[in-house]
Parts: structure tokens; sequence; C-alpha cells
């Protein structure tokens, strides 16, 4: 355990943090991009190199058909990467367009809302009343804290569409110059695995997860995965 | 500590991901001038297309597939947004041409078209967001909240609108005073300057009435609410501003109006030469030589680059010149506007006044003489300790005079009323009529407005103040005058002083007096008779500001709520400056109306040969794209100063 509450940061900065990190904990797992460029681009490269090493176990002697289904992937990972991070953004603006109109129109409601969050923390009586109407003084503290703690979402955490794209796009690109040493120089096999095993270590890394067992995970996944295309190959082909 | 994020810019850029709540401060400038960066980086794509349409026909055409994702797909998204509203602008006109160019094997010159397209759009996007961001850079939040004093005297923040009639509030010095009310304790002068234009700060003291919106200077009140935030003073004028933007004519501007017809025009023609070439001329329908190839070759040479160029360049071009002087314009519209003006309506105070007071004179009205160096000097004195527009005026009427300022013991403020302390061994008291006849026990003449007492060892004297005139007014007056400009002024302030100071600038037509709501009534009789434009600064300009063809504010001085009803702002309030922009004005209209010309005569150059085939396309595109560049350098000329 830290001994260090707050790692030398202010309050607001541990509480926002905080809070960042209770939503991505809540995040369901299928589908779910954890926001950031770092986390787009382990995920693209990941996805390359698997789908690069599915050709190669394939169609094995074609070489330019795999950096031209690079070129195709990279364009593609890019955009809707960038896609992704604008719907994301839409929805987010949506909410909180609604929870400002909410508190301008629906003022009663909003304050019962209020109340019970903080009865539900032990608040109650006058001192209840009092910080309710405290926190409903100002709308833009008001809005804040409503999309926080009603809402659960957590402000400033996510990176600019593009900047997240942009990161997908290198994770590509570093997939296939690694793929491509591997076909040239060494194995493709064992550039997947190089891949892999820094996209796994990067996530882990981010959430803050047991980077051992994800990196073995990853990798036995991706060679059970290789191993079936390979054997169904020789099967149906 | 981390300031928490205001919402306030997010929603009045209607929520531009530059300000996004949610995207870290870090990312943002990711999407700065995204459509410009966009659109610069598609020309780039056309260029590099167009070098290896000599060498390599696929290649150019990998380039040119990335300009038609990057150019095409907003035109297309913007234009069939326009078709589902019913309708048919030069926006669908031009996504039309570009895409129906790939059709008869003109994609280049398509994937130009939509560069221009995209290019422009993004020029009308930047002048948009540059005056926007400069506008809330100016802006002076209002406020919001107000600090109640509850029953058991805990202080807290409360929204105004949920604040009750009869609830008592805190009003500290250097606050706005939030709502309406009566002073039931404390005593303090409040500055109404932006609600009546009157220069001189009154006193306020227990059982006098405050409105919202005053500037509370230095004591701290205590005020019972008598009207709630939505009857409040603030909140009528408000109401005010809104029905008088309602009643604000309409500016089209004229390119959108003519698009409109223009755009339906091409169209329409376009059909009926496909179907007609044909049957009367005897051509093939497909083909290079067909009716249908020559009616899309008139389609793309009629789509008017030039012409959706020229309004947003000369705008730009105008609006950046006008920053550099330090007027900001919400739209290069108003630029236009500003030079159909006939009529100026004038604000007083803080317009054609800089709202400072300056000492003029000093006089003894009684008791044994004084040296009156001695007597500035003790006034000066006691006034450096306060914080009010008449002790700045004596310490600067002392200063220029170079009298030096002597040190001050027992000193004492009576917040609202005077100050009193004992100057070089002299005791002596300064402050307003009332409070020199309590302490002194003298009488005094008839209250005038602008003065202030001093009373030292039974010597009493009086200073007498004015409203200082901003320099080259009565320039810009003359100016406007020669111009042919009928010149008015209109002012809440008292007859008298207004009169003085109309007299001084050469201003014929004064109207004196006047309520927040005669001065919109006043305009809008005006307006009626010509265009005018309103200039201005206070709460009380603004719903005359928002109902004049064009309502000009003083940036620095103004009130939040009079630079956000004015479509022009005066950032450095520097009256002189509407010499020079009523010439930019005209000179805006006359380069736009140049540009427009210039536009339609190319395009009628280029669209004649094309459809009788006497021209290829290529050199119909040329023709057009030369016509864009002249009308791209005529409007630079509007950088000039």
């Amino acid at each position: 355990m830290k001994t260090d509450h707050f790692e030398g940061k202010s309050v607001l900065e541990h509480l926002k943090e905080a809070r960042a990190k209770g939503g991505l904990a809540a995040a369901e797992i299928h589908g779910t991009e954890m926001p950031g460029h770092l986390s787009a681009a382990a995920d693209a490269a990941r996805d390359t190199a698997v789908v690069l090493l599915f050709l190669w176990i394939l169609f094995p002697v074609q070489p330019a058909l795999f950096f031209l289904f690079a070129a195709g992937l990279f364009l593609w990972k890019i955009g809707r990467s960038a896609l992704l991070g604008w719907a994301r953004l839409e929805r987010l603006h949506r909410v909180i367009e609604e929870e400002r109109w909410e508190i301008e129109h629906q003022r009663e409601q909003e304050r019962e809302e209020l109340a019970a969050l903080y009865q539900a923390k032990g608040l109650s009586g006058k001192l209840l009343d009092e910080v309710v109407t405290v926190m409903m003084a100002d709308d833009n503290r008001l809005l804040h804290i409503m999309l926080e703690e009603e809402m659960g979402l957590a402000l400033e955490i996510y990176e600019h569409p593009l900047k997240q794209s942009f990161g997908a796009g290198v994770g590509v690109l570093i997939a296939t110059a690694l793929f491509a040493a591997g076909y040239f120089f060494f194995s493709p096999l064992v550039a997947t695995a190089l891949t892999l095993t820094m996209a796994a270590l990067i996530v882990a890394k981010l959430e803050r997860n047991r980077r051992i067992e994800a990196l073995i995970w990853n990798l036995s996944l991706v060679a059970f995965a290789a191993a079936a295309v390979y054997f169904l190959k020789l099967t149906i082909l | 500590m981390t300031t928490p994020y205001s919402f306030d810019e997010f929603f009045a850029t209607n929520k531009e991901e530059t300000v996004s709540p949610f995207l870290t401060p870090g990312s943002r400038k990711w999407g700065k001038y995204l459509s410009l960066r966009s659109a610069l980086f598609a020309g780039f794509l056309l260029a590099c297309s167009f070098v290896l349409s000599f060498y390599s026909t696929p290649a150019s055409l990998v380039l040119l597939t990335a300009v038609y994702f990057l150019a095409g797909t907003p035109a297309l998204i913007n234009s069939l947004h326009d078709l589902s509203n019913f309708e048919i602008n030069i926006d669908v006109l031009m996504t039309l041409a570009a895409f129906l160019s790939v059709i008869i094997g003109s994609e280049l010159e398509g994937a130009l078209l939509l560069v221009l397209f995209e290019l422009s759009a993004a020029l009308e996007g930047m002048v948009a967001q540059k005056t926007r961001s400069s506008v809330l850079n100016l802006h002076k939040l209002s406020p919001r909240v107000a600090c109640i004093i509850g029953e058991d005297g805990i202080v807290y923040q409360k929204a105004l609108a949920e604040i009750p009639i009869g609830a008592r509030i805190l009003v500290k010095a250097g606050e706005i005073i939030p709502l309406d009310g009566q002073v039931i304790e404390g005593r303090s002068y409040v500055n109404l300057v932006h609600l009546t234009g009157e220069s001189q700060p009154l006193g306020k003291t227990i059982g006098d009435e405050v409105p919202a919106g005053a500037g509370n200077l230095d004591g701290t009140l205590t005020i019972s609410v008598t009207r709630t935030s939505g009857d409040s003073t603030v909140s009528r004028i408000i109401k005010l501003i809104t029905q008088a933007q309602d009643a604000k004519p309409k500016i089209e501007q004229f390119l959108d109006r003519f698009g409109k017809y223009y755009a339906s025009t091409i169209i329409l023609l376009s059909f009926a030469f496909a179907i007609a070439l044909p049957v009367f001329w005897g051509l093939p329908y497909l083909g290079p030589e067909g009716g249908i190839y020559r009616a899309l070759a008139f389609l793309i040479a009629a789509s008017p680059c030039a012409l959706i160029l020229a309004t947003p360049t000369a705008y730009l071009s105008a609006i950046s010149s006008c920053a550099r002087r330090g007027i900001l314009p919400k739209g290069g519209i108003m630029l236009d506007a500003v030079a159909t003006c006939m009529t100026v309506a004038l604000d007083k105070t803080g317009t054609l006044t800089t709202g400072k007071l300056t000492c003029t004179s000093i006089e003894q009205l009684s008791g044994p003489p004084l040296d009156p160096n001695l007597a500035i000097a003790i006034a000066a004195s006691l006034e450096r300790h306060a914080v009010h527009p008449i002790a700045e005026a004596l310490t600067t009427y002392a200063q220029s005079r170079q009298i030096q300022i002597l040190p001050v013991e027992n000193f004492r403020s009576i917040a609202g009323y005077g100050l009193e302390g004992t100057v070089a061994s002299h005791p002596a008291i300064i402050g307003q009529r009332e409070f020199i006849q309590e302490k002194a026990q003298v009488s005094l003449p008839s209250a005038d407005l602008m003065a202030t007492y001093l009373y030292v060892q039974g010597s009493l004297f009086v200073f007498h103040f004015t409203d200082t005139l901003r320099t080259d007014a009565k320039k810009v007056i003359a100016h406007l005058k020669k111009n042919n400009l009928r010149v008015v002024m209109l002012t809440g302030d008292h007859a008298s002083s207004a009169q003085a100071v109309a007299q001084e600038l050469g201003i014929d037509e004064v109207f004196a007096d006047l309520r927040p709501e005669d001065k919109l009534a006043k305009v809008t009789e005006l307006a009626k008779e010509a265009p005018l434009m309103m200039v201005g600064d206070g709460i009380n300009d603004a719903p005359a500001l928002a109902r004049a063809t064009v309502g000009i504010s003083m940036g620095k001085i103004g009130s939040a709520t009079a630079v956000d009803a004015s479509d022009i702002i005066f950032i450095h309030d520097d009256i002189s400056l509407l010499e020079w922009l009523y010439k930019k004005a005209h000179q805006t209209r006359r380069i736009l109306r140049e540009n427009i010309s210039l536009a339609l005569g190319v395009i009628l150059f280029a669209t004649t040969p094309a459809l009788l085939g006497l021209v290829p396309l290529w050199v119909a595109v040329i023709l057009h794209e030369g016509g864009t560049v002249l009308v791209g350098l005529n409007s630079l000329r509007l950088l000039k100063k």
C-alpha cells in the first residue's frame, strides 16, 4: 500500500484521477477503448501484427500482399480511431448539453437528485440543505458536480481524436516495420511476438495490471489463434 | 491548485472541441483550425497528384482519392444537409460539379473545386472563430450568485434565481450589487455609470435603494432584496435587449441571396443543355462531344470558385486589419452595414468622455484664508488612502501641480461618506456635503453633484470636477459631419452636463435624461429614418446597441452586457477609430463589389466557350482559377492599415 496518499498532487487533482480510475475500472471490457494515444497505438499494433501473421500463414510467398494490406489497414485504423474518438466526444457533448438544460429548466428535480446523492453519503437535515443550497448556487459548479457525481464522467481525461488516431497510425507502422524485418531477416513469428509483447506491456502498464500475466495471456492467445488458422488451412485447403 | 473548468466558453463557442471539457488541455490544440489545416493538406495532396499524373496515373489517383476524402466528405455532408432542408445554394452546386466531374474524366478539376470550396469554408470559420474568441476574452461575468445572510448569521452563496424578496444579502467593496434592494446596514459609494451614465458615484446608506448592476466601491452593504432576479433592473434591461435584437433589421449577406438563385439557375440550365443540345443541334448524348459532356462542362465551368472566395477573403483581410487597430467586428458583414449608415448616435459618459473625473478648480468658500496649495496637499494626502474616482482625480490633480503628498495621522474612512485625519498637524475632513455639514457644523450652498468639500481648521474649500473628454472626440465628430452623417448624442446624464459636452464637441442634437427604454425608443425612431450606428458602453446603452443597425461598444470601460449586445467592439476604447472604421467599411464594400464583378465576368467568359465546345474543360478551369487568384489578391489590399 502507498503511504503518500496524494502522491505529491493537489487534492483536486487526486480526486480527478480517482474518478477517472473509477470510470475505467467500471468500463465494459469488450469494445471499450481506453482513452489515449498510447493505448490506441498498442491496440493498432497488436491488431496489425495478428492480421499480418494470419496472412503470412495463409499466403506465405506473397510479401507484396502483406504490405498492401498493411497500407489499407494503416488508413483504416487512423480513420476509424479518429471517428471513434469524435463519436465519443459527440456523445459526451450531448450529455453535457442535456445536463445543462436540466440545470436551467428543472432546478427542483436537480436539487432532489443532489440531495439524494449526498444523503447517500451520510448527510441529513439542515446540513444537507445547506450543502445542497451552496452547490446549487453556481451553475458552473453544479454542472461539474452532476457530471462527475451523478453521471460518473471524468473531465479532461480524453485525448483529442486526432492525437488518438495519430497513435493508432504509429502503432500500425511499428507493427508493419517489425513484421517486414521479421519476414526478410529473422522470423515473422518472432516479429509478431515482439509486437505483441510491447503492446501487452504498454497496456498493462497503463491499466496498472499485472504485466507478466497480461503478456503471457496475449502471447498464448495469438499462438492459439495462429495455430488454429494453420491447422484449419491444412484441413480445408 | 487546479482551477475548476469553466463551461461558459464551451457553450459560448457552441461546444467547440478546442475547449471541450472532456479533452485533456494539452490535446485540445489538435482541433485548432482543423478545417483550414485539412483544406491546406488536401491542396498539398492535390498538387502532388497533379505532378504524379505525368508519370503514373494510378499513383496520382491514390492521392486524388485522399483529396476527395478530405475535402469532399465535409462538402457532401453540408450539401446533403442543405438538400434535406430543400435549399439549393452555391454549396450544393459546387459539390455536384466536383463529384460529377469524375464522370467526364476531370477528377483533378473536381478536386480543385473541392479544395477551394473547403478553403473558403475554413476561412469563413476562421473569421467567426477569431472574433468570437476575442469577444470571450473581453467578457466580464455579471454576478450569478449572491452571499445570503442566513437566520443564524451564517453567510453562504445562493443562485440569484433562488433568492426571494426580503432575503438579506451581503455586498463587499469592489463587488457588483447582484439584486435590486434597500440598504439595511452599512454605507458605501456606489457607481451607477454603467446603469445611468452618471459619472459621479453616489453615497448610499440605510434606507436607500440600490439597483442590481451598480458597483459597490468602498464599504460593505447589507441589502434587503426588493425584486427577484427575474424583475431586477439588469433583467429588465436584458429583456429590452432581447426585444431590440428581434426588432433589428436582418442583414442578409448579398452573396447568400444571390447564391440561391445562381445555383438553381445553373443546375436547371445544365439539365436543359443536356437534353436540348442533342435535340436541337443533333449532338450525341454521350461521348466527349455529346450533350451530357457539354452540360457537365458548363456546370463545372460555372461553379463560382472566385465568387465563393470573394467574400471570406475580403472580410478576413478587413477584419485582420481592424484587429491590428483594436477593432473587433463580430463578423465581416458588420463592416458592410457600417458603410450603409447615415446617422451616428453617441452615448456621452464613457464614450465621448473617459468616464474618469478630472479636478478642474479649487475654491475657498469660508473661514480664515489658507494657501490653496496646502489645501490641495491636505486633500490629496487624505484621498490617497481611498478607492474612489474623486480620490484618483484629486491625487492626479496634486501631481499635475507638483504638490507633495504629506503624511497622515489618525486616518479614518467613513465608507460612502468621507475621510478624516490629521495632515501636517492640520486636522481635516473631506467628503460629500452632508458629511461636512454634520461634522463641521457649517451650512453649505446647494449641492453640486460634481464636487467634494474639504474642511481644515475652520477653512472650507470646494473642489470642482468634470468628466474628461476623450482625445480626438472633437475631430471625429467633425469628420463624421463632413461625411454628411447626422450626429446625435443620447445620454442618461443630466441635460446641463450633456449640453456642455455637446457644445464643446460640436454636436447639435442632444437627447438627455434618457432611461434605457428611452434610448431604445429614440434609436428605433432614428433607425426608421435611416440606417444608424450607435456607440455606447453602459448597460443602459445595451438595448439601443442591440437595436441599432450597427452597435459599437467600448471594450475596456464597457460593461459585459454592452459588449455582448454590440456588433463591433473598440478594444482600447479609442473613439478616434470611428473615422478609420468608416473609411475601412467603405473600402471593404468597394473591394467586395470589385471581387463579385470580377468573379462573374470570369464565369461568363469561361462558361460560354465551354458550352459551345470552343475550349476544352481544362482551359475553362484555368480561366476560373486565374479569376480566383485575382479575387484573392484584390482582397489582400484590405490588409493595409
